[in-house]
């Protein structure tokens, strides 16, 4: 008997003929129906710079206050049901669940364009208690670069806990790898993250990575 | 650190205290990982990256790898002596509760593993008190739990009313930290991080989902309590499990058949209906049914309809108003007004409240009929039929009413419901009980 990987129940895999004729976005067969139909995608109308979803597709009021031409890409809308996943994943630490995503970021990968991929890097001492980068947990076998890290001594505490004033103001966290500069000249790289909130975090991120030489920034994130 | 915050734990700690022992979270056993915590099995794909093995079945609690180590130290019952009872209740236990409580006192003091089955609405929480003062004021540590949160949150303020000794509460996301307490009120999934601690555990509403399927909770109740340490089983539906127990007189029994008032329990009386599920999608719900709300209507009598589940309130209720029956509101367990609408039904604002099996516990609406649609459904066990059926004549002036289900079929589920009640009934006629 298999269990679904999310939810715990039970789960028969099925071949249905639907299946099998049409080309279906491939999803992990470890994840029941029921989780399935739980996730769903963002749909238009959304901004087309952070890609929040609304009920216009005009530039929404926060990429408006930014003022630059940022492109983001999301996949799910950070609801409850993501909300959920990322508070079992991230916060309890739950490894197994990055199969649960692995599909749709194969998928949404597949769709953009980029030279590089560069996720965003956890710090050393969340890499002691968490023990992974719940980023690069998603990837499967897609190529990437960590050309940046993170210092502990900038994170004082976790973003989540944060007013959005208190994360715009959040200084430079990020630093480049020694070998960066010798990656990332003339590079179109794309930064992988997995929530955008205020959209600090990714701009820090590019800021540096334009240092490096990069001749464009953009980013996906699992959730907007 | 504070060592008392060890005592008779199991916990994981990043540094180690002075006289704390401690064992690895994860071993291996047979080429395969068991947490220490939970004991279950971790899966062999459940690894950290670098091939690291964590337990995925406790995780809420905080997640264990094989780098973690869980500690202990010894349970020392180092409390305040209490020199007279820490008993503060000024209740009044009727003849019949006394004679229960004294038989409870008996057994705890015997050190048995003991159940009390007591009807729904007998009163049960109070019988124990006489036994679990006893208790404290020998000095032992007890924990009172129960498999829900709500359960442990009404209880929490009534118990320190009772009883006048410092007590802590435990449920996944409290607000209070833990603290080193004669007496601890928690869920039972909160013992999985205790060992050895307590001379006496209550588990009260043993029968409620999840304890009933849970291995894994058993085995904490096991492990919490010391080895010469006893347990009390409170409920009103046991299960085939500790019926099963209770013949092979592994568990002392104290029935308490009869309710506060002492009249007996109002019968489940099953109605046959026709396929209720196909009737519903042409909005249109059995004679039967209709007729009997028609009547609570027009006699103003309050009622309480249980369907199987949440997608059928929208429908049943539907059904009813095309029928001419407004007056009923739905209710369930995730409904945002579900305080609300359960005030108006209180308030004789509405004069219906449908529902699902979220309602079956611990809630108590005087002078109100119950009717069970689909009771044959596999929602409705034996414990949940015979909760449904105890809403029903919890008043002394109000001791009687409807208990009716309609089924299309009578499963073992209905039967042993039926046989239950009949049983206690049986019992509580020898002890003078009244039919209502
Ligand atoms: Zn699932
Ligand atoms: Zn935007
Ligand atoms: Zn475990």
């Amino acid at each position: 008997m298999m269990t679904c990987v999310w939810c715990g129940r039970a789960v028969t895999p099925s071949v249905t003929l639907a299946t099998l004729w049409h080309w279906q976005p491939l999803v992990a067969p470890e994840v029941c129906a029921a989780c399935r139909a739980r996730l769903r995608p963002l749909h238009a109308p959304q901004c087309p710079r952070c890609a929040r979803q609304q009920t216009t597709a005009q530039v929404c009021h926060d990429c408006a206050r930014w003022g630059d031409a940022w492109v983001n890409h999301a996949i799910f809308p950070y609801d409850a049901t993501l909300k959920a996943y990322m508070q079992q994943y991230k916060f309890q630490g739950d490894y197994r669940l990055r199969v649960v995503m692995q599909p749709y970021l194969r998928q949404a990968l597949a769709q953009e364009t980029y030279d590089l991929l560069v996720p965003i890097p956890v710090t050393a001492g969340t890499w002691l208690t968490r023990g992974f980068n719940q980023v690069t947990g998603w990837l499967t076998d897609q190529p990437f670069q960590q050309v940046l890290t993170v210092d502990d001594a900038h994170k004082p505490r976790p973003q989540s806990s944060k007013t959005r004033q208190e994360r715009l103001r959040t200084p430079q966290p990020f630093q480049l790898t020694p070998n960066a500069t010798k990656i990332l000249p003339n590079q179109h790289v794309l930064l992988l993250d997995d929530v955008y909130t205020t959209g600090r975090t990714l701009r820090h991120a590019a800021a540096q990575i334009y240092l490096g030489g990069a001749k464009a920034v953009t980013s996906l994130t699992l959730a907007r | 650190m504070d060592k008392s915050q060890l005592f008779g734990r199991r916990l994981p700690l990043t540094q180690a205290p002075a006289g704390g022992h401690n064992i690895p979270a994860l071993r291996q056993v047979n080429g395969r990982w068991q947490c220490q915590r939970c004991h279950q099995w971790v899966g062999p794909t459940d690894q950290l990256p670098h091939g690291i093995p964590y337990c995925r079945h406790c995780l809420n609690l905080g997640r264990l790898t094989t780098h973690t180590k869980l500690y202990t130290i010894p349970e020392p019952n180092q409390f305040a002596t209490l020199t007279s009872s820490p008993l503060r209740w000024q209740g009044q236990l009727s003849p019949q509760q006394e004679t229960a409580a004294q038989a409870v006192l008996r057994h705890t003091q015997a050190k048995r593993d003991q159940l009390l089955w007591a009807v729904t609405g007998a009163g049960k929480t109070e019988i124990g008190f006489p036994a679990l003062a006893w208790a404290l004021q020998q000095g032992w540590r007890v924990a009172w739990t129960s498999p829900r949160v709500d359960v442990c949150l009404e209880l929490a303020p009534r118990l320190a009313q009772a009883i006048a000794v410092p007590q802590t509460v435990l449920y996944g996301g409290q607000p209070v930290p833990y603290a080193y307490c004669p007496l601890t009120i928690c869920t039972t999934h909160q013992l999985l991080r205790f060992e050895a601690a307590f001379d006496w555990l209550i588990v009260d509403e043993v029968d409620a989902f999840p304890l009933a399927t849970s291995p894994l909770l058993q085995l904490a109740i096991q492990r919490a309590q010391k080895p010469t340490g006893s347990h009390l089983y409170l409920t009103a539906t046991p299960g085939q499990d500790l019926q099963r127990q209770i013949r092979r007189h592994q568990l002392a029994v104290t029935y308490l058949p009869l309710r506060y008032h002492g009249y007996l329990l109002p019968p489940l009386r099953v109605k046959l209906v026709g396929d209720w599920r196909r009737q519903l999608d042409q909005r249109r719900l059995p004679g039967k049914l209709i007729r009997q709300v028609r009547r609570y209507q027009q006699t103003h009598q309050r009622y309480l309809l249980f369907v199987p589940h949440v997608q059928d309130l929208a429908r049943v209720q539907a059904a009813l108003q095309h029928a001419g029956l407004a007056g009923g509101v739905t209710v369930h367990a995730a409904d945002p007004k579900r305080q609300a609408k359960v005030q108006a039904f209180r308030d004789h604002h509405v004069n219906g409240l449908l529902t699902t099996t979220i309602l079956e516990r611990g809630v108590t609406f005087p002078a109100v009929c119950v009717l069970i649609l689909g009771g044959d459904d596999p929602v409705f066990a034996t414990s949940a039929l015979v909760q449904i059926a105890g809403r029903v004549g919890r008043q002394r002036d109000h001791p009687g009413g409807d208990v009716l289900c309609y089924a299309t079929s009578q499963p073992r589920t209905i039967q042993r419901a039926q046989a239950m009640i009949n049983a206690l009934n049986r019992r509580g006629r020898r002890l003078g009980g009244r039919r209502p």
